[in-house]
């Protein structure tokens, strides 16, 4: 029947077209149809996340996460948006005008927040609203720091979206953050998880910073009533642990509150003592001192002529604070003389101080667990000009935290440690899930640094630039710097300067190093005048808080605390 | 029993087997909730269709020709019934509801169409004239259209209207005939289209065709379906996602999914290759049918297979180019897979029909 076999061949045609067409989408097509596929059951969700705490070294809190209401509407669903808009600002003080203008203006989204983390009172006030149509309050998590603008570069800072900005905060986003961010789901069509054992609310990790509360309050007081008689343009403070690089206290000023950082200028949120580089000027003596001792071109008695304190170098002149005669090499580093210095500097060369500079870690980044910490440079000197102006701390550029770990290694023995703010990261329960690592090397040798602390300690001493650091029965090891301001504006010196002072108290067994940095102070320009007070008021509260006994308390039958001081000042 | 279509009835157990396994697996809930019962009633009805299929092959199939148009006035009864008292869902007024079980009097009512179409054919000298296609027309073609139409289920009215069509053809039409049908669809063509455009489509069925043309108008709207169907059966690939495994039927963005959009299931989780051989069975389903008709010992028995062959392939093309975004979306279930107790009732009766013809192929006449 030829009929038959017609509609047999019409019906297996038949079927070749939808094979064909089967094998064009499952074959062919597959990849983008697959891709579809998954995008549509699988979505993102944020993860509600409290952000994990931030604690001083003895477990203070330094920054925590509270549960505040806000305020939101949707427009065009309110029925009363005068009542709203009257009870929102009578209650959080903003403009009625605004407000009516937000709720019932034209345009715009559906959703806006009336007012965002509300406070306590405000919420309790605005409760009454609760029974307004299209109006709801929903939980959010403000970021609190209860020390105010305490360590505030630090801490750094979250904006109104919780995002960190800054700091610690930046740094350790993702610890504090832990187990947070978004999860993919599987959802239907109506938008439902279906994912099974998805946490959608988490806890962060917390972080232990080696910071004493204590400490980085001393700092900030002192800090302040300094910035107050100086009216200088700048400063920071850093103060060490010179054995494992643990920072106790870092201030700058100016500051801000990281409660509310939205008025605050860029200068003010910027962790200068990190992140502003500049020429130190004497304090820079350091490189060229200890490479003079350690490489045996010089004793502390070498005697050098400082030509009543000029001297020119390939066309150039420098000039010394005082008209120094012939002083022995101690006497160069207590009296600063940058003659004398320079001196030094040509008898060792370009090769031994730029690999003392490079050892000690000048020009380069220190490791700090902070963000973008500045490099800066110290560049091999190429010139006996260049070598000049290197050694006494011009044509280098470093932070002050570089200037305090380089004065550290002399504290501790030959040691360049890596600083660090946070000494462990805790679960939120409490468990410890890692500890700082001490990664300190070696870089000089003992005897270079026995005898190096004890030149430093002479500055502090009748005769020295820094007399004024001094710490009422500690003896303290220091070098003072003062340096005019390159001013980038302008592409020449600036009549404004840097005046540093850093060094380490006690001298024979030091507790504390510290870097005091003041930037266009009026009034008094030189290190040991405007820095060394500093770094003497901080030092003696210091050891006060710290219960450190006086150098001197033996000698003078002082009452002696009966606890090793190791353990006094270091347990976290 | 003697003659009994082992080979038929295996093919039709197999495909109804790979059915309630897709069901299982399309509306399998997530996350401990209630899994619907649809697999449990598709066993049930398909047991139902079991019995009934049996007592379909125990009576000699003339007898089913000798009371034709009984069962057709029925079937009529039955369209105007649903009509009057059916219950409505989705949209159109399709079922009936009896003791608590409701069912598809037009699902019923195609097998009575076939039959009476196949006995009027068979008394029928070939070939067909116009006189005589005018004579049949009204009665066997445009009265039960009409009433499907107004339900609406478009998608049994279309199939069943080209059933009738390729019954006609099957039995031979003169060339005169041929050419008055071609002349009359071309000329009437846009005027009908109007008509059923404007006046029997609803809104959703107008969308649907829209949607079918160009599916991307509206992702989420009218060409959703679609667009769903081609992304369930392109992730698929070639060995499918394994079964229980597919996401697009559990994750519901495929509606009727258990219905009208089985296939797409079952290829996301078989792949190709099970599509192949789902496709396979299929087409051996209906060769063998041709084969029936063909070997059947009277024009009658011939006829009846022949139509039945052409539903199962009108339903089967147009069910599969419907998931496939290669014609509209028409409410046209899978023969033997979709879930739908009456579909399977009625496509158990016709596969008992099937055997029927072919088992007394060489009975005699007495």
């Amino acid at each position: 029947m030829n009929r038959g076999l017609l509609l047999a061949t019409v019906i297996v045609f038949g079927f070749f077209v939808v094979l064909a067409r089967l094998a064009g989408l499952m074959l062919l097509d597959h990849a983008e149809l697959s891709a579809k596929a998954s995008s549509q059951y699988l979505r993102e969700r944020q993860i509600e996340v409290r952000r994990g705490q931030i604690y001083d070294r003895h477990g203070r809190e330094l920054a925590v996460s509270l549960d505040v209401n806000s305020l939101y509407c949707y427009r065009g669903e309110v029925v009363s948006p005068r009542t709203v808009a009257l009870e929102v600002s009578k209650a959080t003080g903003m403009k009625y005008a605004d407000l009516i203008g937000k709720i019932a203006g034209p345009g715009g989204r559906r959703f806006i927040w009336l007012k965002r983390k509300l406070t306590g009172s405000e919420s309790k006030t605005l409760m009454a609203l609760r029974s307004q149509k299209g109006v709801g309050f929903t939980d959010e998590i403000e970021r609190y720091y209860p020390g105010g603008a305490l360590a505030s570069q630090v801490l750094g800072y979250l904006n109104i979206d919780n995002k960190a900005m800054a700091g610690l905060e930046k740094q350790y986003n993702s610890t504090l953050m832990n187990k947070g961010g978004k999860v993919v789901v599987e959802s239907d069509a109506t938008g439902k998880v279906l994912s099974e054992g998805v946490q959608m609310e988490s806890r962060g990790d917390n972080i232990v910073l080696t910071i004493d509360e204590g400490l980085q309050y001393i700092t900030e007081t002192a800090l302040d009533e300094a910035m107050k008689k100086w009216d200088a343009r700048s400063a920071s403070v850093i103060m060490m642990n010179p054995y494992t690089g643990a920072i106790l206290a870092m201030a700058n000023r100016p500051t801000f509150n990281p409660n509310d950082p939205g008025g605050s200028s860029a200068g003010a949120l910027k962790d200068r003592a990190i992140m502003d580089l500049y020429e130190p000027g004497s304090v820079f003596k350091i490189v060229v001192s200890t490479a003079a001792l350690e490489s045996g071109a010089v004793t502390p008695q070498t005697l050098f002529n400082c030509h009543g304190g000029v001297l020119t170098v390939d066309g150039r002149t420098f000039h010394d604070v005082e008209h120094n005669g012939v002083l022995p090499f101690e006497q160069i580093i207590q009296k600063s003389s940058n003659v004398g210095a320079i001196q030094v500097a040509l008898k060792i060369g370009p090769d031994k101080w730029y690999q003392y500079a490079r050892r000690l870690g000048l020009g380069q980044k220190t490791g700090i667990d902070l963000p973008w910490e500045a490099a800066g440079y110290v560049n091999y000197p190429r010139t006996e000009v260049s070598l000049a102006s290197n050694a006494i701390g011009y044509g280098v550029s470093v932070t002050p935290l570089q200037l305090l770990r380089a004065y550290s290694a002399i504290a501790n023995g030959g040691y360049l440690v890596v600083p660090h703010v946070v000494s462990r990261i805790t679960a939120p329960d409490g468990q410890v899930i890692s500890r700082f690592h001490d990664r300190a090397k070696r870089v000089l040798e003992p005897g270079t640094t026995a005898i190096f602390k004890r030149i430093l300690s002479l500055v502090t001493q009748d005769g020295g630039t820094a007399a004024q650091a001094a710490v009422a029965g500690n003896t303290v090891s220091g070098k003072t710097g003062t340096a005019r301001l390159f001013d980038p504006r302008t592409g020449r010196y600036s009549d404004k300067y840097a005046s540093t002072f850093v060094g380490f108290v006690p001298a024979s067994d030091p507790k504390i190093a510290m870097i005091v940095v003041f930037k266009g102070s009026k009034g008094a320009i030189y290190g040991g005048t405007v820095a060394g007070p500093v770094f003497s008021e901080i030092a003696e509260k210091a050891f006060a808080y710290l219960n450190v006994p006086r150098d001197d308390a033996a000698r003078n039958n002082m009452v002696y605390l009966g606890r090793s001081r190791h353990e006094v000042v270091y347990t976290p | 029993m003697q003659n009994f279509d082992w080979l038929l009835f295996g093919l039709v157990l197999f495909v109804t087997t790979a059915g309630v396994l897709t069901i299982f697996s399309a509306t399998r809930p997530l996350e401990g909730m209630h899994h619907p019962t649809f697999y449990i009633k598709q066993m049930v009805w398909a047991g139902i269709g079991l019995a009934a299929m049996l007592l379909a092959i125990k009576v000699d199939y003339r007898q089913f020709g000798r009371f034709a148009g009984v069962f057709y006035g029925a079937g009529l009864l039955l369209l105007v019934f649903v009509l009057a008292k059916g219950r409505m869902g989705m949209g159109a007024q399709r079922w009936i509801s009896l003791g608590g079980i409701s069912f598809q009097p037009s699902e019923i009512f195609r097998l009575a169409f076939i039959i009476m179409l196949a006995r009027h054919l068979s008394l029928v000298k070939p070939p067909l004239g116009i006189r005589e296609f005018l004579k049949m027309a009204p009665l066997l073609a445009l009265l039960p259209l009409a009433l499907l139409v107004k339900q609406p289920d478009l998608g049994t009215a279309t199939t069943m209207g080209m059933v009738f069509l390729l019954m006609c053809i099957g039995r031979g039409m003169s060339k005169r005939l041929i050419t008055a049908l071609l002349v009359f669809g071309i000329v009437s063509a846009p005027f009908f289209w109007d008509i059923f455009w404007q006046g029997f489509l609803k809104d959703y069925q107008r969308n649907r065709i829209v949607a079918f043309l160009d599916p991307n108008v509206d992702p989420s709207g009218i060409g959703y379906h679609i667009n769903q169907s081609k992304i369930a059966i392109g992730s698929g690939m070639t060995l499918g996602k394994g079964y229980l495994k597919g996401t697009q039927g559990p994750f519901r963005f495929l509606p009727e999914n258990h219905t009208d959009f089985i296939f797409s299931v079952f290829a996301e989780e078989w792949g190709f290759v099970g599509c192949l051989v789902l496709l396979a069975a299929y087409l051996a389903i209906l060769l063998r049918a041709l084969d029936t008709a063909r070997h059947a010992k009277d024009d009658f028995g011939s006829l009846l297979a022949l139509g039945i062959a052409f539903m199962f392939a009108t339903y089967f093309f147009c069910n599969i180019g419907m998931t496939m975004g290669m014609m509209p979306v028409v409410g046209i279930p899978l023969p033997f897979m979709s879930y739908g107790g009456t579909a399977v009732l009625s496509n158990f009766i016709a596969v008992g029909l099937l055997i029927n013809i072919r088992m007394r192929r060489f009975e005699l006449f007495y």
